[in-house]
Parts: structure tokens; C-alpha cells; sequence
């Protein structure tokens, strides 16, 4: 047995947590009457006493992410390289704004995570002024970052409480400077998972840091092929119970801003068939396609009330209709992927418990015939077993 | 002196481009180059975040007709771009055309100077001198 084989790799998801050691995997579902730490220890105390604490890896996506609102000066430049970096980081982009229309713009009435403010080449000044301040007392926000142009960073911190300022993540070139905005928001992403109290408890059992979900599977992907036999390009949906996470190599994008990974990925956080299942609905009844797709899957609405295996498995179908069509041309979203030229759709996560491989086909060929009217048909890829998970928690 | 330059739409046309790059920077000034196959609205968009004060187009193969219409409208759209000087050179029309006419045509979508078949000092010349006209620089240095 090899040492990476001695390790115990747990996963605490929204809905259930799994646990992989050299036995197998064990998968349970949550108890939200008791902490996470308790229900891990109760479910499989045993198996975690038995690794030292330097053995035990755990990674979580049970917070479902964090969300910004991007404010910039154009589209082309400030808004569109701040969009790329959030989303690379795995932040949910509520609204980008373009700060000399900012009156045109509703103020968004939930908690942002972050605000992100961005204009400017560093020869540039004076970008910004009261009306960007007014706005902001508006909103409700935890943290907020300036990452525009250096002369103006005096005066933003100055009329701003608790700003972060950062470098410019634009060039003297009017190119894209990634690391320090992405840096920073990977690092609020990871503090927001080791702040939750349930978390926290975990660092009981493991002396390594705790990852967040989306970054591990991220991790796997240059080597999937090592597991899956996936044929170049691939997606992969990672469809689970809070969010719903699409992980793409950056071939399938159109707009190439040259960015280091070889993958990204973006996470929709009220994609989730279990604890977001109500936006899920509501996204899906928002869908103009989505009756024909009911029908095709010969069910009715009515499947919306109801409460059965069966409605669960439509919901999940529904999910990969949802997250083809976010990112297909038909709408106009911060990243169209080539759908055309992909070759396979890899799924992972609580779905591959529910569908079959012909499940997802049919759902797959629909999007295509309907959507981009073509006979494509990418193959298939069920990680039911979650190999991709594993292999990216080795790494 | 900051100056936005390129070539506009899709084309391919590069060797304008960068001598256009290097006389501007002999010249003094500080040079934002999108390069080739640059949109109109990256061009506008450039100069807000650089706040640059001249905008200077190419356009060799053609399309500069089809862009130049756009102008006005797309302009208008921005709220800071009223004082930027706008130029644009190269090959304005297809074919062969009479240059007062192209030059007034394009005059009228909204650029100070047009620069249709011109070497491209003699368009700098004039650059230099509509600045100087403007109060912008002194005879002597633009930087
Ligand atoms: C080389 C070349 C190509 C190469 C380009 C390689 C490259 N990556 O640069 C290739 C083969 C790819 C090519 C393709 C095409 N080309 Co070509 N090409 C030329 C050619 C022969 C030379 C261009 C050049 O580099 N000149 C040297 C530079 C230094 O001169 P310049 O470009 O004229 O620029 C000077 C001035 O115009 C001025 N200037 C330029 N911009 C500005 C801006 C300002 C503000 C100022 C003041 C001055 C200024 O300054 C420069 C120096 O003095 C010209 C013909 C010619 N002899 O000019 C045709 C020419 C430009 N091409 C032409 C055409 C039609 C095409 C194609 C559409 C052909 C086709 N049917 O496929 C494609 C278009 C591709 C595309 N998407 O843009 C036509 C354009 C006709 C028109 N406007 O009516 C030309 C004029 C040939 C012709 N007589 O028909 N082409």
C-alpha cells in the first residue's frame, strides 16, 4: 500500500459528508440537530481515531461560497478583468457595475462579502468621487478592496471605512495582473470556511489546513485521465446539494485573457438540489425551455410540489439543463464556453448517487438539439464514486 | 501626453501600427498600443481608464467607413470623453475616393483630424499643431 493510501480524506458538504480511507468510502447524511464535528465523530469515530492527526485531510463546501459586487469604470477593461479574477477565485458575482451609470443601477438589498472597486491605469487620477461614496453607505457589505489605479488610492481610503487596497490588476499595458486581487479573495474564501464555528471544531482532528471543496477538485483535474477515460475538452459538473460548480479548461473560452491555470471554474451558489432546491425551482420556472424539457421527460410542473425520489431525480436533470444553458450563447453571461467543442461532461457530487449515465444523455442531447440546434452528443462521465475528489485531496 | 492607439475592427494590418507606436513615443508621448483588431468600444473604454488625451485610430484594409458611422452614437454613450482630440489615419475608404470628401465625411463622424493616404509625420505634424493650438503643449516639448 502506498502512503498516499494511509491518508483519511473527509468531506463535509452541505447534505451529507463522505469519508474515504484505505477501506473504501463511507457517505452520511447530515444531522443538523448536532454539530458537525459530533455527527462526524458519531457516524465514524472509530475510522478517524485510527489516523494520526497529520494523516487526516478535510475539505468543505458547506458554506456554498462567497459573493462580491464589482464596481469599475469600463467594460473592456477594469470590470471585465475583476469579473475573470472573481470567478477564478470561486466568488459568486452578483452585479458588476459601470461606475459612470452608477445612478441607473438598484442597490442590492442582501449582505455582499465583498465589494471590489477597480479603475484606472496608474498614470490615471481622480476616477472616482462622492456618488461612488453615497452608493456605497447604501449597501451592506463585510469587506471592501480597492484595487484601481495607485494615485487614487489615498483618497478612496480616506472616504472609505476599512478599505483593502491592493495593486492595480491593470498594467501600464492595459493587460491583466491577476495575483494580489487573487490572492486576496482565495484567502477570504478560505477564512470565511475556517470561520464558521462548525469548522473550526475540525482542526481537532486534523493538523492540515482545510480546503474548500471546489479548489480540491480543481486540484484533480490535469491528471483525470489517470481515473476516467474523458476525451479532451471536458467540463466537469460537480451538482450537489447547496451550489453547483463547473470546472472548464481554459480552451473552451472565447475571450483569452491569459490567466496561469490550466482550469477554471465558477460556482453557482443557488444551484443545489437540497438546500437551495427553492431557488433551483424558481430559476427553473424563469426558463423558457424549461416546460418543453418537462415534457420531454413526460412530467408536468406539478413535479415542483412534489416530494419523491422521482421529483428529486427531474430537479437534478434540471440542474445540468440550467448549467449548459448559463453558459451557452443563448445567454449573454460572464463566460460563454464553446459547447460545441466539447467531448465529454464529467458529473460528480451527490448526483451521480441518483442518475444513470441515460439520465443524463437524454438531458444532454435536448440542450444540444434545442439550444444550439446541433446533433452533438458529448460522452458521458459518472464519478460515482468520487475519484476526482480523492485523487485531488492526494495531490 | 498620453495617446490611445490601434487599428480598428478586424483588421490585420500591423506595420503601420508599430511605426505609429515607436515615432509616437520618439515624439514624447506615453502610449497605450491595443494593437490590431481592436474594437471601438476598447478604444473609448482605453481612454477612460488612461485618461489619455488623444485617441488615435488605424484603420488600412477598409473597414474605417463602417466604424466611422458608429462614432458618434457609441460616444455619446460615455460621460468623460468630450475633450478627447480623435484622429484617424490609413486607408479611409475602398478603393480610391477623393480625399476632401473623405476627410470631410469623416470630419463630420466626429474626428478633429483625418489623416486619409498621409505620411505618417505629416499626420503627427498636425497632431502637434492642433495641441499647440489648444494650449495643450508648448512649441517645444509634448511630454
Ligand atoms: C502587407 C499587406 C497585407 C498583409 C498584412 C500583414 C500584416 N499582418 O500586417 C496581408 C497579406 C495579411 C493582408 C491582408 C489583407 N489585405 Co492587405 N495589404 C498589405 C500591403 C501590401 C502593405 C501594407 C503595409 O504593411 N504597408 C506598410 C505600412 C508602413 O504602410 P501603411 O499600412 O500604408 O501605413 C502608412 C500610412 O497609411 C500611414 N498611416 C497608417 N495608419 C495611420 C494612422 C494615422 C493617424 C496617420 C496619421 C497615418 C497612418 O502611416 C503609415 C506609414 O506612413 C497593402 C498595400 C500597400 N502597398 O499599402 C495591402 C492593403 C492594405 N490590403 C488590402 C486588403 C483589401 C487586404 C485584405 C482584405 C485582402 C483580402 N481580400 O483578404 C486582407 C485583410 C486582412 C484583414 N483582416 O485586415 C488593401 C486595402 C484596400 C482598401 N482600403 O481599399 C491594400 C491597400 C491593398 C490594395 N491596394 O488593395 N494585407
Amino acid at each position: 500500500m502506498s502512503e498516499a493510501n494511509e491518508k483519511l480524506l473527509i468531506d463535509v458538504g452541505s447534505t451529507y459528508f463522505k469519508v474515504a480511507s484505505p477501506e473504501g468510502l463511507e457517505q452520511h447524511f447530515r444531522d443538523f440537530n448536532s454539530d458537525i464535528f459530533d455527527d462526524l465523530m458519531n457516524k465514524c469515530g472509530d475510522t478517524v481515531q485510527r489516523f494520526d492527526k497529520n494523516d487526516v485531510h478535510i475539505c468543505s463546501s458547506a458554506n456554498g461560497g462567497l459573493s462580491t459586487l464589482i464596481i469599475g469604470v469600463t467594460r473592456s477593461f477594469s470590470l471585465k478583468y475583476a469579473t475573470n479574477i472573481a470567478f477564478n477565485s470561486g466568488i459568486n458575482i452578483i452585479d458588476t457595475v459601470l461606475y459612470q451609470d452608477l445612478e441607473d443601477y438598484s442597490v442590492p438589498g442582501e449582505l455582499i462579502d465583498v465589494v471590489i472597486i477597480v479603475g484606472g491605469a496608474n498614470s490615471h487620477k481622480g476616477l472616482f468621487s462622492d456618488d461612488l461614496f453615497a452608493y456605497l453607505k447604501q449597501l451592506t457589505y463585510s469587506n471592501i478592496v480597492f484595487t484601481g489605479c495607485e494615485h487614487d488610492a489615498e483618497y478612496m481610503n480616506s472616504n472609505i471605512d476599512n478599505l483593502v487596497v491592493l495593486p492595480n490588476i491593470i498594467d501600464d499595458r492595459l493587460h491583466i495582473v491577476e495575483e494580489h486581487l487573487k490572492e486576496y479573495l482565495t484567502n477570504l474564501y478560505q477564512q470565511d470556511i475556517e470561520g464558521k464555528e462548525d469548522i473550526k471544531h475540525l482542526y481537532d482532528i486534523t493538523g492540515n489546513q482545510i480546503f474548500s471543496t471546489p479548489y480540491i477538485v480543481n486540484r484533480a483535474l490535469p491528471t483525470i485521465e489517470s481515473r476516467f477515460s474523458v476525451a479532451n475538452p471536458f467540463i466537469l459538473l460537480d451538482i450537489g446539494g447547496a451550489t453547483t460548480d463547473i470546472h472548464y479548461s481554459k480552451d473552451l473560452v472565447e475571450e483569452n485573457i491569459v490567466t496561469e491555470n490550466e482550469f477554471d471554474r465558477l460556482v453557482f451558489k443557488r444551484l443545489g438540489v437540497y438546500k437551495s432546491k427553492q431557488s433551483l425551482i424558481l430559476a427553473a420556472q424563469g426558463n423558457e425551455f424549461v416546460y418543453e424539457l418537462l415534457m420531454h421527460l413526460k412530467v408536468t410542473e406539478n413535479i415542483f410540489q412534489e416530494q419523491s425520489d422521482k421529483a428529486t431525480k427531474i430537479l437534478m436533470q434540471l440542474a445540468i439543463f440550467l448549467v449548459l444553458y448559463k453558459m451557452s450563447h443563448h445567454r449573454q453571461s460572464y463566460i460563454n464556453l464553446k459547447l460545441l467543442t466539447i467531448n465529454s461532461i464529467v458529473l460528480t457530487g451527490g448526483i451521480t448517487k441518483v442518475l444513470t449515465v441515460e439520465d443524463i444523455e437524454t438531458i444532454i442531447v435536448f440542450f444540444y438539439r434545442k439550444i444550439l440546434t446541433s446533433d452533438h452528443k458529448p460522452t458521458v462521465v459518472l464519478d460515482d464514486n468520487y475519484d476526482i475528489w480523492t485523487l485531488g485531496a492526494r495531490v | 501626453m498620453k495617446v490611445v492607439t490601434g487599428v480598428v475592427g478586424n483588421d490585420i494590418h500591423v506595420v503601420a501600427n508599430r511605426l505609429i507606436d515607436l515615432s509616437l513615443r520618439a515624439r514624447g508621448y506615453d502610449v497605450y498600443n491595443l494593437g490590431v483588431n481592436t474594437h471601438l468600444q476598447e478604444f473609448f473604454d482605453a481612454v477612460v481608464e488612461t485618461g489619455a488625451e488623444v485617441l488615435m485610430i488605424s484603420s488600412l484594409n477598409g473597414e474605417a467607413e463602417g466604424w466611422g458611422r458608429e462614432v458618434r452614437l457609441l460616444k455619446s454613450k460615455y460621460k468623460s470623453l468630450d475633450d478627447v482630440i480623435m484622429m484617424i489615419g490609413g486607408n479611409l475608404t475602398v478603393g480610391s475616393g477623393n480625399a476632401e470628401d473623405i476627410v470631410a465625411r469623416y470630419k463630420n463622424y466626429g474626428f478633429d483630424i483625418v489623416c486619409h493616404q498621409m505620411d505618417l509625420n505629416t499626420g503627427l505634424d498636425m497632431l502637434q499643431d492642433l495641441l499647440e493650438a489648444r494650449g495643450l503643449v508648448s512649441e517645444e516639448a509634448i511630454a
